[in-house]
């Protein structure tokens, strides 16, 4: 089987999902770790630091390139396997198990997904796009050696606005519930389903990927905003 | 357990051939014994509208012990009814209670056409067999059993999947479609001996193949294959596909 034949069957495909799934929540965790900084009470002066880092450092940038570009692609076969898996059953059935034979989390990735979808391009609007496109304000702190654009400030002011708080936490219950199966889904696609291991791989799918990280990420708009 | 008579109602998919649209017919189980099995009580039911002049349901059903594969029924959106680990044929009436509606709907799947009422047709799992799921026999005497040493863990694995039966509950189940769980029952039964062994990554990949083509989605890892599988096949047996897809096409020479 030539690798265009294996990336195009319905299991090639799914490893494609499933290994850029697998690097998005390993983004997931570098992400939350640097946001962090913005609660620190030092006026922003590590969290600006960092984004200019992340911001001018070369290797950094084609990194997040790819990573834009993993984040097209993980939808974009995702959809299309969800849109092929549809039309399978051409005729529905009238009465549907619901919950007694799979978990509502696993038949929600796509709308969960697209969700996310969509709140990626809101937030690469709000910040992403103004910190590379637009003029900033900046700040020298003391010690620095010249001005950076001021992020932390344009964080504190995109969520004094309620409803961009509430879109966020929309956002990240997307986040959860996409990744309380989409972790150990995408391990079973790669083969990774062992006695030894469910365990481990299910407490990090559900309390690390699904709990933990989204209200981490959750935590930092509610707290600027009631700050 | 006692035993109860009861009264049904029955909402059943009927469909002239597979050109007609189909529609649920409604009709009346009378006098129903708890003790009989869920196809048996079609028969009765079967008999009455033969004596009204009517055309019985057209249902597939074969050995009616469990072990045939032919039985097949969408029971109130359960494939095989409510009970786990049983086919409908071995799904007894006392899983309803008397004024009961049963919904009775076909397995939906494209790829399992429906060719009257009840019956669909699941050709297309025979072919995915015949894309892979055998073994090459030479000619000539069988050779002592001895000279294949099986480990005893992977033998007993391949027995736990080689009990599926084929009846299509897993597509039927899938929110997909998908084939997932039949097809990596068939693989991994084969995968895991060493009789298996000289086809092995052409069988992986020529099944996967011929699964695609048929028309049936893909796994998004729900485990409702599983909670339904009237002989409770492992979802253990996709993560082996899984595996042995990837490593047959990571290096096969085709």
């Amino acid at each position: 089987m030539k690798w265009s034949q294996f990336f195009n069957t319905s299991i090639g495909k799914k490893l494609l999902v499933g290994a850029t799934g697998l690097f998005l929540c390993s983004f997931v965790i570098v992400h939350l770790a640097g946001n962090f900084q913005l609660l620190y009470n030092d006026e922003g002066k590590a969290f600006n630091a960092y984004a200019a880092f992340m911001g001018h450092n070369s290797l950094i940038q084609f990194i997040a390139w790819g990573l834009k570009i993993v984040i097209l692609l993980h939808a974009f076969i995702a959809l299309q396997l969800t849109f092929s898996n549809r039309a399978a059953r051409p005729v529905k059935y009238a009465v549907n198990p619901g919950n007694q034979t799979s978990s509502w989390f696993s038949r929600q990735m796509a709308i969960m997904g697209s969700i996310l979808l969509v709140f990626i391009v809101i937030h690469l609007v709000n910040f992403w796009g103004k910190f590379h496109y637009t003029e900033m304000p900046t700040r020298t702190y003391e010690g620095s050696i010249e001005p950076l654009k001021d992020l932390y400030a344009l964080s504190y002011e995109t969520f004094k606005n309620g409803w961009l708080v509430v879109l966020y936490v929309i956002g990240m219950i997307g986040l959860s519930f996409h990744l309380i199966h989409g972790f150990k889904s995408a391990c079973q696609t790669f083969g990774l389903n062992h006695k030894k291991y469910n365990g481990l791989l299910s407490f990090i799918g559900i309390w690390v990927f699904g709990i933990a990280i989204p209200v981490g990420f959750a935590i930092i708009p509610v707290v600027i905003y009631f700050k | 357990m006692e035993h109860y008579n009861m009264n049904l109602t029955l909402k059943v998919w009927r469909q002239k051939n597979k050109d007609d649209q189909g529609r649920f017919e409604t009709l009346q189980a009378k006098n129903i014994s708890s003790e009989m099995s869920f196809l048996e009580m079609f028969d009765v039911v079967n008999e009455e509208l033969i004596n009204e002049g009517k055309e019985p349901i057209a249902f597939d059903h074969d050995c009616r012990e469990g072990i045939c594969g032919m039985c097949s029924m969408h029971i109130n959106g359960r494939a095989h009814g409510p009970w786990n680990g049983t086919t409908t044929c071995q799904l007894h009436m006392r899983a309803f209670k008397d004024g009961d509606t049963i919904t009775v709907e076909p397995w939906r799947a494209g790829a399992f056409p429906v060719i009257k009422d009840l019956t669909v047709d699941r050709s297309a799992f025979d072919r995915i067999i015949e894309a892979g799921g055998y073994i090459s026999v030479n000619t000539g005497n069988a050779q002592d059993a001895n000279c294949l040493p099986v480990d005893k863990n992977k033998a007993d694995l391949a027995f736990a999947a080689a009990a599926c039966i084929g009846c299509g509950a897993c597509v039927a189940a899938c929110k997909n479609s998908s084939a997932m769980l039949f097809v990596s029952a068939k693989v991994s039964q084969l995968a895991l001996l060493p009789q298996g062994q000289p086809e092995r990554q052409t069988r992986a990949l020529n099944m996967v193949a011929q699964m695609d083509k048929e028309g049936f989605g893909s796994c998004t890892n729900t485990g409702a294959c599983e909670a339904e599988c009237p002989k409770e096949i492992s979802l253990t047996n996709i993560a082996r596909l899984n595996r042995e897809f990837i490593a047959a096409g990571f290096s096969s020479e085709k």
